[in-house]
């Protein structure tokens, strides 16, 4: 009996108030360092919100977008985004204008992080944008500047899917314009054809056999 | 005592943690003298055969020339660069871009089969390299994995019709409607002399106009592209029926037609 409840204190005992502080503490600190120190798939720890929907693939890995604490930079948008922004129509050349230098003053269109914020949940499409970001310098459009656009929301410039603010060539007047009563079907319908030249007329023996089955070269 | 007691804790829960973390296996090396055949025929009668590409092409690293078991997508860009490129920029190949395990549809936020959600997205997963059948990479690889409702629908589409009734071919012509041809649609590269598949699945899918315009407008007309792929049930069905939203967009163009013709 006695030696029983002496097994019981000891087990107690192990298991005290301390030592489990004591426990849980290092045991966060090692996370935390094996997190830091892994770099890659376990970092999901840090993230600050929901990732995008175009992102959140990578999402623990921090460097692809950050630089240390630093804001993150255009250039690091444009390693992957350079084809979505390859007609920018609120670009750069846009502002070197001196039409529309001066709307610069009312939001930094030149800087991604402007508009698109990630780590937080607001409409959705690629990175999360605020789904009014038009209002800052067209607010006049739905105020009577455009009869056509009267009494429009201030949010529906491009959730309605009508604007697009980098790329308009699939959207402009213009495009629509020429477009108008095309029938369901065109009279051609075909895509660029994929063509495959052969330079042998049957195949060659193969170059390689005994590698494959772990006899070396 | 308790120092012990404290150490034994730490250290149990470290090791916990680094067997947690470790990663994936890698596979074994050696192909058996069936398989190799097996592989060895198919080959023979792909595309890249009759281009000269032998299994030294991929297998051999042409500098040093040692042999590769595994080549990855590196070596697949020695030829394909565009594509290879643009795959890793899209979903399937942006983990391997930036240094990460390759995605597997368990990561996925779409419905996938849970019987592939193993599956590791590289080059080979969608092209079986050795018989390189673009007619599955089209369509059957992806059906592999994907398991929302437009992808499920395909196979009652027209557009899949159009797919079934050619399948004697070598490669999906450029009439076919496979899920290829509208998220890896082929482009002609700017001096018009190379057509190539966009890899980057991502590229077109949002803004929507983007795809309308770059591919449903590759044969139907404007008004019918838009009011489909904005028809949240429509795409859902993958193009079952035709539009039956009309969008205000055109008729505000119109009325502005109108206008200017009557000055």
């Amino acid at each position: 009996m006695a030696s029983r409840s002496s097994k019981k204190r000891r087990i107690r005992d192990f298991f005290n108030i301390q030592i489990f502080i004591g426990g849980a503490v290092i045991f966060l600190l090692v996370w935390l360092i094996a997190t830091m120190a892994m770099g890659t798939e376990q970092k999901t720890l840090f993230l600050p919100g929901v990732t995008s929907q175009g992102h959140f693939g990578f999402e623990a890995n921090c460097s692809s977008c950050h630089e240390g604490f630093k804001k993150v930079s255009n250039e690091n948008c444009s390693r992957c985004h350079e084809a979505e922004l390859a007609e920018d129509k609120h670009g750069e050349k846009k502002f070197r204008d001196i039409r529309w230098a001066e709307d610069l003053e009312k939001l930094d269109a030149l800087t991604c992080t402007t508009c698109h914020n990630e780590h937080v949940q607001m409409y959705g499409r690629g990175v999360h944008l605020q789904p009014d970001l038009c209002m800052a310098c067209h607010q006049g459009i739905i105020e009577g500047d455009m009869t056509s656009h009267d009494g429009f929301t201030a949010d529906g410039c491009w959730t309605a899917g009508c604007h697009n603010y980098h790329d308009h060539r699939s959207i402009s007047t213009g495009f629509l314009y020429d477009g108008l009563d095309q029938p369901p079907m065109l009279p051609v319908q075909e895509l660029p054809k994929i063509v495959v030249e052969a330079q042998l007329e049957t195949a060659p023996n193969p170059d390689l056999k005994s590698e494959f089955l772990g006899g070396g070269s | 005592m308790r120092k012990l007691r404290l150490l034994v804790l730490a250290v149990t829960l470290s090791v916990s943690l680094f067997l947690w973390a470790t990663p994936e296996a890698v596979y074994a090396d050696n192909a058996t003298e069936s398989e190799l055949s097996e592989i060895t025929a198919q080959w023979k009668t792909s595309a890249h055969a009759l281009a000269d590409v032998n299994c030294s092409s991929c297998h051999q690293d042409q500098g040093s020339k040692a042999f590769v078991a595994h080549p990855n997508n590196e070596s697949c860009r020695t030829c394909h660069e565009a594509e290879t490129d643009t795959f890793l920029l899209g979903k399937h190949g942006i983990r391997l871009l930036e240094g990460q395990s390759p995605l597997t549809p368990s990561k996925a936020r779409l419905a996938m089969k849970p019987e592939a959600h193993s599956k590791q997205m590289n080059c080979n997963a969608c092209h079986d390299v050795h018989s390189v059948d673009t007619y599955q990479a089209s369509v059957d690889s992806c059906m592999t994995c994907h398991n929302d409702e437009h992808s499920l629908n395909y196979k009652n589409s027209k557009h899949s019709q159009l797919f079934l009734d050619e399948e004697s071919l070598e490669r999906p012509s450029n009439i076919s409607v496979t899920c290829a041809t509208c998220h890896l649609p082929r482009e002609t590269s700017e001096s018009g002399s190379k057509v190539l598949a966009n890899h980057n699945n991502t590229y077109n899918l949002k803004p929507r106009d983007r795809m309308a315009s770059e591919v449903c407008m590759n044969c139907h007309g404007m008004e019918y592209a838009f009011n489909s792929i904005f028809d949240n049930d429509l795409v859902k069905s993958n193009f079952a029926r035709p539009p039956n939203i009309h969008l205000k967009s055109f008729d505000m163009i119109r009325i502005f037609q109108e206008k200017r013709s009557g000055k």
